[in-house]
């Protein structure tokens, strides 16, 4: 059943590995995005604290639009993505390879880059850290859930990067929203009573985006 | 293309708009309020609520003419709600700015990231996200799929938007419609469904002129078309 996007996840997979340009190239970035940072707003620790859940997200989200990019521009050259528009399988399938590659690169990115953000911005570690895992799970899957849907869209124009940018952040600025707070609450330990409800939240969203995109998928490969 | 409908349709407009222009500066009471601006201010209420209300329908149309497109591939639907999406993020640009007229001698402020605030400039961001896609592509059947399948999820987004924000503290007039204190007077009400028809009634208008210039820029393409064959 699900043979072709385990191929596609697979074939996107070894070649990240191979090149490990995305995920090189998405931590370098947010790298860049912490010292600049760092160089525009000086503030004090007492601030920074507060302001940490959000640096983490835009970090997040400006070097994921890298992945996404790539995702479907990889697929462009040699004419590849007429051939996969081509082939006698269910659109939806190659939406589930495609998303599943862009998350676990995405995912291993927010893996390497979340020790130096602890160091960078002395954050205490706590065994609570733990409950930042499923908040950096459900954030990202809402993030790529919607943003491989409209990397596909956006690899159609001259102008794709711009416009996955335009296309994506506002629609997904509700996960980025609640993501932040959730994450607010796991740095700086106050975790309420609200915590699970809004994590529950941001899991139903990803699935109505994912759902919503797995049928809409055929849609944009068709001529 | 000039049909009778839209020269009746334009005779309407103008009688409505200016009985709704008497009704809003004229013939409602001024409100009771401290601040001598605020009771001026106040009237723009009857704008602003109207575009915003417009704005709303305008995107669920983009909705239903997306699906309808993806469902029987008329080419009529794609120009519906591309139509609509235009006329959409115009009414959505005028609640954006008679918003800050208001606040300004009210709040003080121009503008503040307050929830409602928030979201109707995310909505905006989106529709012209949704038109700039079109810009993007050329024309034919894939643009129409494409810009389709984000209508759907554009508007699918809308709610989701609204609910993220909700729970802030919002400095947003509530819905006076909604209360049941009577909160609005009998003339304010009335006044404000006046504006509030002639607002859907431009829709109306807007949508059926920009549909026909659509369907004429089309008839115009073919025909070039076929001038080159030749």
């Amino acid at each position: 059943m699900m043979r072709t996007a385990i191929s596609i996840l697979k074939k996107d997979l070894r070649m990240e590995f191979r090149s490990k340009e995305s995920i090189l190239a998405m931590w370098i970035f947010s790298l860049l995005i912490f010292v600049i940072f760092n160089f525009t707003f000086e503030v004090s620790r007492l601030v920074m604290l507060e302001i940490a859940p959000g640096l983490l997200w835009v970090a997040f989200v400006f070097s994921g639009m890298f992945g996404l990019n790539q995702s479907f521009a990889l697929e462009k050259e040699n004419g590849n993505l007429r051939a996969m528009a081509l082939m006698p399988v269910d659109g939806g399938q190659i939406y589930v390879g495609k998303f599943f590659s862009v998350t676990i690169i995405m995912l291993m990115f927010e893996a390497l880059i979340f020790p130096i953000f602890i160091i960078f911005y002395d954050l205490q570690l706590s065994l609570g850290m733990f409950r930042l895992i499923p908040v950096l799970l459900a954030g990202t899957i809402g993030f790529t859930s919607l943003g491989t849907i409209l990397s596909a869209v956006a690899v159609h124009t001259r102008n794709q990067q711009i416009l996955l940018s335009l296309l994506l952040w506002p629609l997904v600025s509700p996960i980025i929203i609640w993501s932040v707070t959730l994450t607010g609450m796991v740095l700086s330990g106050e975790v309420t009573e609200a915590f699970y409800p809004l994590l529950l939240r941001v899991g139903a969203f990803d699935v109505i985006f994912f759902t919503l995109s797995y049928m809409l998928f055929d849609f944009i490969l068709e001529d | 293309m000039r049909s009778k409908i839209d020269k009746i349709l334009l005779i309407f407009l103008f009688i409505a708009f200016s009985v709704s222009i008497y009704l809003i500066f004229l013939w409602v009471p001024q409100i009771k309020a401290s601040n001598p601006a605020e009771q001026i201010a106040q009237r723009i209420f009857y704008f602003h609520v109207p575009s915003a209300w417009l704005g709303f329908l305008a995107f669920f149309v983009v909705f239903c003419g997306s699906v309808a497109y993806l469902a029987t591939r008329n080419r009529k639907y794609e120009l519906i709600s591309v139509a609509s999406a235009e006329i959409g993020v115009l009414f959505i640009s005028l609640v954006l700015i008679t918003g800050p007229i208001w606040a300004k001698p009210v709040w003080g402020i121009w503008w503040t990231w307050d929830v409602r605030l928030t979201s109707s400039l995310i909505l905006w961001l989106i529709y012209v996200a949704f038109l700039m896609l079109r810009r993007y592509l050329p024309d034919g059947s894939k643009r129409a799929n494409l810009s389709a399948v984000v209508g759907i999820i554009g508007f699918t987004d809308v709610p989701i938007v609204y609910y993220s924000i909700r729970w802030w503290e919002t400095q947003h007039p509530k819905a006076v419609m909604a209360s049941s204190d009577g909160s609005l007077a009998a003339p304010m009400f009335f006044a404000f469904m006046f504006s509030l028809a002639t607002f859907t009634l431009l829709y109306v208008y807007l949508i059926r002129k920009r549909y026909q210039l659509l369907t004429l820029e089309d008839t115009l393409n073919k025909q070039f078309k076929e001038m080159e064959i030749l």
